[in-house]
């Protein structure tokens, strides 16, 4: 097989979207709301203050943008897609064609991405940025490593998301584990509340979980809150756990492929 | 040399026990007890290429499994499994490339897209030349007649037109061997045809290699010359559709159409299987008795009003067949 199979996959997954219009508006619309709601949070816990922690509001509103809808996209496509597959057999089909599931898997959900970041993302940057301003990044050395965190940062969602969609292989139910995954992430990976307003310890110990790397740290960098040294080290950091997060999700693919071909569908 | 040899072929599976109520679930996170179910039991056959076959069994004989063990997405638990020279579970994706899979039941065709979309994605996946592409895919739509849907999404499709389409899509990159598992499942009486007259079509001129699953009988008569069935995981006839028809005894039926009714009759020569008073059936035991015997041993003066013979339908025969359950039968000529 050709490595090409695995962008038209992508394109596939992309144009697949293009077919469920009403999806696209209840998503942008949704966005919309809660990063609405978020300003509006932010707005009336800065009180009138010009800046807390070091952090003035217009940051806080970009944070909003790049950590939410951004970086922290719809992953439990992901999870679904793995969960369903695996437990129903429909993942035979897969392997009944000269391909690899996880390549496969990632090259259609980056599609997904795609279509979400073009129809739903970019409007509701656009919208947020003429009504409240979006900053630009801190500077020209942050908004370009601010791509290497993006990168890292998307896989390692995605990843996350492969992982909890697998183990429904062996816990039969992919439901309760999106809830556990959807309490765990929101709270550590900065999506809602940045890791700069937690109590110290707790900060520590996000700091250094691989979740901090979805929406804290690119979000972080892009606003120019860690210096250079700090930047360079924690992309190091980042892709270490990505290493062993695609590590681990390979294992565990591996050790599923060869429970269904030992034990069937 | 044959494409498929099958020689003893096992297949185990452990199912986990589970007890029930809310006090068996928590006991099984703790421990397990397993069942094994032998679905497949010490299977040989050999398939030379070319052949088309009709792989014949009740729901639950082993026929999926044997059909997933083929295809390499599942390991025997024994015996020895070759497909086109290789053991297809430890050589998955060069085995992939040169078969094509159809299932009844679960689509490979990506739903929100127009067939052609599942089409050329396929073109990738197999690396079909693109010569070759646009010939396969030309000639497969005029002849499935698919030519009025291959642009529209597969979800607008009915169950006919998509089975005619993963049935093109598992024939674009040529494969050696086609595995059809209930490839007429569901299907109308019009759309069963259309498939079985492909298909048979597809093995006469291409020279593709068919093993086809079903239930349908009629889907082996017209495709399949020769028939293995199994049951229970065993095998229990492989050879050609005829020669199970006269290894079984063609017991003809005989319908006696009466003006009166003549009450209960017992003949030598035939046996009674229904009596519907004016209408009464027999079956004919053997071979050699003609309709003139049973009407000279039935005698005159019964009102008879018509007669008719018919030849044993083979659902029939192999149903006494499943009935009967030989140990193993093993008719290959």
């Amino acid at each position: 097989m050709r490595a090409a199979a695995y962008p038209a996959f992508a394109l596939t997954a992309f144009q697949s979207r293009l077919v469920y219009r009403n999806q696209v508006w209840a998503s942008a619309f949704g966005d919309l709301v809660s990063i609405f709601a978020r300003i509006a949070i932010w707005t009336a816990a800065f009180a009138g203050a010009a800046q807390v922690d070091g952090v003035t509001l217009p940051e806080m509103v970009t944070y909003a943008l790049l950590s939410g809808p951004l970086l922290y996209w719809e992953y439990s496509r992901v999870l679904y897609d793995v969960g369903d597959a695996v437990r129903t057999g429909d993942v035979a089909v897969f392997l009944l064609k000269p391909l690899h599931y996880p390549s496969y898997l990632l090259s259609t959900h980056f599609g997904h991405f795609a279509f979400e970041c073009v129809a739903i993302v970019v409007p509701v940057a656009l919208i947020v940025g003429l009504t409240v301003g979006l900053l630009p990044p801190a500077s020209l050395f942050h908004g370009l490593m601010f791509f290497p965190y993006w990168a890292v940062s998307w896989l390692i969602l995605f990843t996350l998301a492969c992982l909890c969609g697998l183990l429904a292989f062996w816990l039969l139910t992919a439901f309760s584990l999106e809830w556990f995954l959807m309490a765990i992430m929101s709270l550590f990976s900065g999506a809602i509340i940045p890791l700069w307003f937690l109590p110290t310890p707790l900060a520590t110990i996000f700091g250094y979980l691989p979740f901090s790397w979805i929406s804290y740290y690119p979000a972080a960098v892009y606003l120019g809150k860690l210096d250079p040294t700090a930047t360079w080290l924690h992309l190091g950091i980042g892709l270490v756990w990505l290493g062993l997060l695609t590590a681990a999700v390979l294992a565990l693919w591996g050790k599923a492929r060869q429970r269904l071909i030992v034990q069937g569908g | 040399m044959a494409i498929i040899s099958a020689q003893g072929v096992e297949k185990t599976f452990r199912q986990p026990k589970r007890k029930p109520g809310l006090a068996g679930a928590i006991t099984s996170l703790f421990s397990r007890e397993f069942t094994e179910v032998r679905a497949v039991n010490g299977i040989s056959f050999a398939i030379e290429p070319g052949e088309a076959v009709g792989y014949l069994g009740p729901n639950g004989a082993g026929k999926s499994t044997m059909i997933k063990m083929m295809t390499g997405i599942l390991v025997p638990t024994a015996g020895t499994l070759q497909v086109l020279g290789r053991e297809p579970h430890s050589n998955r994706i060069t085995n992939a490339a040169e078969i094509g899979v159809v299932f009844g039941q679960r689509s490979q065709l990506w739903w929100d897209l127009p067939v052609r979309d599942s089409f050329d994605l396929n073109r990738h996946i197999y690396d079909i030349p693109a010569h070759r592409f646009a010939e396969n895919l030309a000639r497969l739509t005029t002849m499935l007649d698919m030519g009025g849907y291959v642009d529209r999404p597969v979800r607008q499709l009915s169950l006919g037109q998509r089975m005619r389409a993963e049935i093109a899509m598992a024939l674009l990159h040529d494969p050696k061997i086609l595995f059809l598992d209930e490839p007429t499942i569901g299907l109308d009486v019009v759309a069963k045809d259309v498939v079985r007259k492909f298909l048979a079509e597809v093995n006469r001129d291409r020279g593709t290699t068919i093993i086809l699953t079903t239930h349908d009988l009629v889907d082996i008569e017209e495709i399949c010359p020769r028939l293995i069935m199994v049951d229970d995981g065993k095998l229990l006839f492989d050879g050609e559709l005829k020669h199970l028809r006269q290894t079984l005894g063609s017991r003809r039926r005989l319908k006696l159409e009466f003006g009166t009714d003549p009450g209960p009759i017992t003949l030598k020569t035939a046996a009674l299987v229904t009596d519907d008073g004016l209408a009464k059936h027999f079956l004919l035991e053997n071979e050699q008795t003609s309709i003139l015997d049973v009407l000279t041993e039935l005698g005159a003066g019964h009102d008879l009003t018509d007669i008719k013979l018919e030849e044993p339908n083979i659902e029939e025969v192999i149903r006494t067949f499943y009935q009967n359950k030989p140990a193993a039968v093993g008719a290959r000529p």
